[in-house]
Order: structure tokens, then C-alpha cells, then sequence
């Protein structure tokens, strides 16, 4: 089923892909006007993405709010149109496919949202919100019956079929959220900060629920998180965006034990521990904010923030040409393991303190 | 000798509600020196706002039943009137809150919003103002000042809306600065910002600093002391150390077992079974027995006293000193964490 996509698809693993996408590019005009709308500018919300996702892995996607995360991920699921860019889902290619041929794919794939307040309609019954993709997709069989299987299977009493989302806790809505993705046994869920809303406790309860259903049901998640602890903990390869490009691709451990992109090491080391920190551990704190995606920088997106570069020019010297002016190609640095730097960093190596705030 | 700012002595706040009384805050006893960061950290309900918005005097007395005492510097704020409090709160000790988006007035501009927070309580010319307002934004690390005192709330970035809202906190040069998640907006490495900046401030300032949070890895890379609470009450208080190597109830147990390490390998998680109780029926004795895998004979009945058990390091617990030793040892070496 793989074989139309070899000549496209220069991804030595794209055969065994459930979803891939190629040079995936996303901009939201800004128009001006009334009558005689016109573009004036553009949000470069995703930009020249490509990546993979094999059948049943998990694959994070981390960065700061606006980082192009969110969009990537509806993109895949086309929930939006790409500007550019391919999609393939199973080897065939769905980029242009109209509603109704999405419509057998929709089943295919599932959302979980973050905020289980707002993505559960206040005035349907759980049993309600669960079975509406059975009655969408006009399945046959006992609904109520099948209802009450998934409530059960993500911990909730299925005698609360007929209550209100009100009536529920936090960490319960999501299960109904849960629930709801699992229905139509999708192949791939889209998992979009699911736990970012809930506590400490209750958090690490969804979690441990999302991986046993992986494993029970051979799921494929695209994982998309900020807390990069809770990414680490649950993916299996994780990618690093920032402001619309993916700056860094690779296995979890090694991300984090050997980031090889500038920004990455600095994101990580951002990161509070958890824990008393042995003293010593420096912290590389990231200067400024994320410039706007409106008129990203050119040559190297993070070069204007980038602690390396600066090392690399030297005390009082600008930042190296190619850094400015020339896009870093996102490339292996070691098989599997993919940065888009000029200068990429040697394991173990430790940025220099930014100039302080 | 360090000097003890505020002093928190078995406060308790009760809201009368329809459906009962909600005991907010139950029983909550400790202090914070100038110069150090104390962190309160529990998750949502758990009364750890509600605590500090009481110290601030911003809870309705009409709607709560307050008893306990609030010493500030030596003096019961409880039982401050409206004008003798307006004197304390925003001069001597003031508050910066978790959104900073809904904390700046959409309409005003930022420095005259800092303009009129410094006239507020100072009788000084509007230039002297505007000057020192300049050098708070200075101070905070706003790029500019100049130009950015004339820019309105949704020209500020959420990182510079934040390091306003300190600057604004700092105008009165207080003697305690109690932020309320003052990162879970943020982005992480804005966050590294923000807390360095709070870390700094409270040096050069020589102040001292309440640091509410969900998020045990702010606390444990600002605070000197840390108190753990759980359905309006103290679980533990320690120092950062104790709370993070050696915690000594089983709750602080559960909540740093949950949580996914950056720096770990992902293992299981060990959640807390079951979720927060309701605060108006709040469980007889321990509020924590329900969700605790240790509860044996009097957990149910009776509460635990919130005392210091040798070591410095008071809990509500009734499992012995030794027997809580050998229980978080086995734990750690179930998670794999000691070798």
C-alpha cells in the first residue's frame, strides 16, 4: 500500500508511517478593508514541516504557546487547509481531499482538547457526548452498551450515563474526552495538552490511563504538550518547534540527555526539576521573547536569541553570515536523531550565560 | 538574627454557603522572614490562595468567618480597620496575581497605571512619580522604558505584562511580596525569567516573598521553605531539603511520585488514588485518609496535630517518626530513585 509513496517520500521510514507529512506550511493572511479585502500581512504559523509518526508510537510535539504545535497537529488531522505541503495518512495522500472524502478518515482519527471544561457540551449527558460519534458515523449496534463499555474502560461509573458534564471533576471530564476519542477505535489520536488543565495527582492518573489504552488498543498519539516532563514521561520520539519550524527531532532519551539545537538545551534547562536541584546546575535563561510570527527572523529563526551563535562570533562580534541570512536544513546529526543548526551543539556542552535580564 | 515579617497563627476562614460551610482555610499556622522565599505549594482548592488573599485583607469579613491572627511586623492584621489596613496593603506588603492579562486595565497605559499606583499611597508630584515608575521599569528588566511607559497592556508581551505587574508591586518599596502562581501563564522559558527576576528583586530589595504554586519545581528552585496543604489545612513545612529528600507526610509523598521528571526516565507514574474532597465535607479526622495507602486505626477519627515531631519539621501525621523513615525509604526504592 506504501509503494505510490516512494518516489515522494524521501523519508527512509515514511513505509511503515501512519502519518507523514512533507514541507507542511500553514500562514494565516491578516487582510485589511471591508469591501476590498486585502492580505497585508501573514502569520507564518507553520513553516516547511516534515516529519513522521510510525503505527503505534508516540510522538511529542513541544514548544511555547505559538509555536505552530497546535496548528501542525490540526493540520494533520485537516481541520485546517494547508497553504503548502503534503499529508499522507496510511500512504495515501489526503492533503486536498474534500469533506467527503474525509469523512471515513474522520473515524480514523481523534482530538483529545485540552480544557475538558469547554470541549464538552454543557447540555448533553455523558452518554450523550460519548455516543455521538456512533450516531455521526451511523454505526450499528447498542450504543447505551457500548457507551457504558468506554465509560468503564477509562474509570468512570457507568451508571453516570446520564449526568451532566457539571457533574463531573476535572480529571473525570477528561475521561469522558477520553472516552469519546476511543469510540470509534481510531488508529490515531491527536492528544492536544490533555493534562495541562488538571493537578499534579489527577494528572498522572490520565497519563497512566492514555498508556494502557495505547497498549491495549495499539493507538498511535500525537502528543502535544508545553511540560516537557510530562512529553519525556510519555513519548516515544519528540519533536521541538519553534516559531513554526521544527528545530530538533529525536528518540526521548536522547533529546534529553543530548540536545543537540540551541534552543532545545536552553528549553530544557528553563525547566524547574522537581526536585532540589544539586547546586552548581546553571541555568542558560533565554533573553527577550519569542519574536513575532508576523515577520519571523530570517536565515536561522532563533538566531536572535541564540546563546551559541553569540558564542561562536565572539565577544562584540555579530552573529556568524550563515546563521543571518541562510535557513539550517533540519539534517541528521546522528541517524535518528535530526537538528536544524549551524553549529550544533557537542554532547555535554554548556551554553554560556546569557547576558543577565 | 533574621527579622520574622509575617507571622500566621492557626487561621482559619470559613465561607457560610447554601450548601454548607466551606472551610477554606482550616487551621494554618506559619511564618516568613525578610529575605527569604517561602513557597506554599497543594493543589487547586486547597485553600492556599484563599490564605493569602486573608493576610492581604482582601476577603469579605461579611461573607467569612475569620479567626486566627495575622501578624504583620508585630501587629494583628485582622484586626485592622478599612483605613489603618489601606496603609499596609500596596505600601508594606503587596501582591502580584497568576494573569497578568487580567490584571492591567485594558484602556490605561501601563505607566500611568504604575503613575497611579504610586500616587495611590505617596503625595508626590506626578514627575517624581513618573520618574521613579521609570526606574522600576528599568529595574524589571523592560527594554526601553521611555517608550514603553506610553504602550497599553496588549502592546506588552505576557512575560513583560508580569515584570510590570512587579514593577508595580515594588513602588511603595514593600517589606512582602506575595505572588500567587505568579508563572502558570508563562511559558518555561519566560518562567526562568520571571522567577529569576523574583529572586533578584527580593535580594536587592532585602524583602521577603510568598510564592503560591501548584508546580513543585518552581518551588523547588526558589523557595527556602515550603508548606505543603491539602483540603484548606498544612500538610508539612519544612525547608526545601526536607520537603524534597526527606517529606514526612504520605501526601507530599503522592504528590512528588506523580509528577513526570525531565531528568528521569519514564517509569510508571504513581498517582494519588481518588481526587481532592469536597471542602464542605471535608473527611473526619485526617483530610488526606481517604487517598492515603498508609491509614490505620485513629486516621479516621481523629485529626492529626499539626506539630513539629523533632527536626524541625512539623506535619499532620499520626505515623511514627521511624515508621514514616522506613515507609518513604521503600517507596523510593519501589519508583527506583535510590540505587
Amino acid at each position: 500500500m506504501t509503494e505510490t509513496l516512494e518516489p515522494v517520500a524521501p523519508v527512509t521510514d515514511a513505509r511503515d508511517a501512519l502519518v507523514s507529512v512533507q514541507n507542511l506550511t500553514k500562514y494565516f493572511p491578516i487582510t485589511r478593508g471591508i469591501i476590498f479585502r486585502r492580505e497585508v500581512a501573514r502569520v507564518h504559523a507553520v513553516e516547511d514541516v516534515t516529519l513522521s509518526v510510525k503505527a503505534g508510537e508516540t510522538l511529542g510535539l513541544v514548544g511555547e504557546s505559538g509555536c505552530g504545535k497546535s496548528t501542525t497537529a490540526r493540520l494533520i488531522m485537516r481541520l485546517l487547509d494547508p497553504t503548502s505541503g503534503k499529508i499522507y495518512f496510511e500512504g495515501e495522500e489526503i492533503s486536498h481531499f474534500d469533506r467527503k472524502k474525509m469523512r471515513p478518515l474522520r473515524r480514523k482519527m481523534q482530538i483529545i482538547f485540552q480544557d475538558p471544561y469547554s470541549s464538552l457540551n454543557p447540555r448533553q449527558t455523558v452518554g450523550q457526548i460519548i455516543g455521538s460519534p456512533f450516531t455521526i458515523h451511523k454505526t450499528e449496534g447498542d450504543t447505551k452498551d457500548r457507551v457504558q463499555g468506554l465509560m468503564d474502560r477509562v474509570g468512570l461509573n457507568p451508571e453516570h450515563y446520564n449526568r451532566y458534564p457539571h457533574e463531573f471533576s476535572g480529571g473525570q471530564r477528561q475521561r469522558i474526552g477520553v472516552a469519546r476519542a476511543l469510540a470509534l477505535q481510531p488508529k490515531l489520536i491527536v492528544c492536544d495538552e490533555p493534562v495541562s488543565a488538571l493537578d499534579v495527582s489527577i494528572q498522572a492518573q490520565i497519563l497512566n490511563l492514555l498508556t494502557d489504552l495505547q497498549d491495549e488498543f495499539k493507538l498511535t498519539y500525537i502528543f502535544i504538550s508545553h511540560d516537557l516532563g510530562v512529553v519525556r514521561h510519555i513519548s516515544d520520539r519528540i519533536a521541538v518547534m519553534y516559531l513554526g519550524r521544527v528545530v530538533e527531532l529525536a528518540q526521548a532519551d536522547e533529546l534529553y540527555l543530548d540536545p543537540k539545537h540551541p534552543y532545545t538545551a536552553a528549553l530544557l534547562s528553563a525547566v524547574p526539576k522537581g526536585h532540589a536541584a544539586p547546586a552548581g546546575v546553571k541555568r542558560t535563561v533565554l533573553t527577550g521573547d519569542v519574536p513575532s510570527p508576523v515577520d519571523p527572523p530570517s536565515g536561522c529563526v532563533f538566531h536572535p536569541r541564540c546563546p551559541k551563535a553569540r558564542e561562536v562570533a565572539g565577544a562584540g562580534n555579530e552573529i556568524p553570515e550563515n546563521c543571518r541570512s541562510e535557513i539550517p536544513p533540519l539534517a541528521d546529526v546522528r541517524a535518528g536523531h535530526q537538528a536544524a543548526c549551524w553549529y550544533p551543539l557537542s554532547r555535554g556542552e554548556e551554553l554560556q550565560e546569557s547576558a543577565h535580564i | 538574627m533574621t527579622e520574622k515579617l509575617l507571622e500566621v497563627r492557626d487561621l482559619k476562614v470559613h465561607f457560610n454557603t447554601q450548601d454548607g460551610v466551606v472551610k477554606a482555610v482550616d487551621g494554618v499556622s506559619f511564618s516568613v522572614d525578610r529575605g527569604e522565599t517561602f513557597g506554599i505549594v497543594g493543589e487547586s482548592g486547597s485553600g492556599k490562595s484563599v490564605t493569602n488573599l486573608t493576610a492581604m485583607g482582601l476577603i469579605n469579613k461579611k461573607n467569612a468567618t475569620i479567626s486566627g491572627q495575622v501578624l504583620f511586623k508585630g501587629r494583628d492584621l485582622l484586626e485592622l480597620g478599612g483605613d489603618d489596613l489601606r496603609q499596609v496593603r500596596g505600601k508594606e506588603m503587596s501582591m502580584i496575581f497568576q494573569d497578568p492579562f487580567a490584571c492591567l486595565h485594558p484602556f490605561y497605559r501601563v505607566g500611568d497605571q504604575i503613575v497611579e499606583a504610586i500616587l495611590a499611597h505617596d503625595d508626590v508630584p506626578k514627575e517624581q512619580a513618573k520618574k521613579r515608575t521609570l526606574d522600576l521599569l528599568r529595574a524589571v528588566g523592560i527594554p526601553q522604558p521611555e517608550e514603553r511607559f506610553r504602550d497599553y497592556p496588549h502592546q506588552y508581551s505576557g512575560g513583560m505584562r508580569q515584570r510590570a505587574m512587579i514593577a508595580m508591586a515594588l513602588v511603595h518599596n514593600p517589606d512582602l511580596l506575595i505572588a500567587d502562581e505568579p508563572t502558570t501563564a508563562l511559558d518555561v522559558t519566560v518562567q526562568a525569567q520571571i522567577l529569576d527576576l523574583i529572586d533578584r528583586v527580593k535580594t536587592e530589595f532585602n524583602i521577603g516573598v510568598i510564592l503560591i504554586t501548584h508546580d513543585l519545581g518552581v518551588i523547588s528552585e526558589v523557595a527556602q521553605d515550603v508548606m505543603v496543604m491539602y483540603a484548606g489545612r498544612p500538610m508539612e513545612t519544612g525547608t526545601r531539603d526536607q520537603i524534597f529528600n526527606q517529606p514526612l507526610h504520605p501526601y507530599a509523598w503522592g504528590l512528588l511520585e506523580s509528577i513526570p521528571r525531565v531528568d528521569q526516565k519514564g517509569t510508571r507514574l504513581l498517582p494519588i488514588a481518588g481526587a481532592p474532597p469536597s471542602l464542605i465535607n471535608v473527611p473526619p479526622g485526617c483530610a488526606f485518609h481517604p487517598r492515603c495507602p498508609h491509614r490505620f486505626e485513629p486516621c479516621d477519627k481523629e485529626r492529626p496535630e499539626f506539630v513539629d515531631r523533632g527536626g524541625g519539621h512539623p506535619n499532620a501525621c499520626h505515623l511514627s517518626p521511624e515508621e514514616k523513615r522506613r515507609l518513604w525509604d521503600e517507596r523510593e526504592t519501589r519508583r527506583g530513585a535510590k540505587v
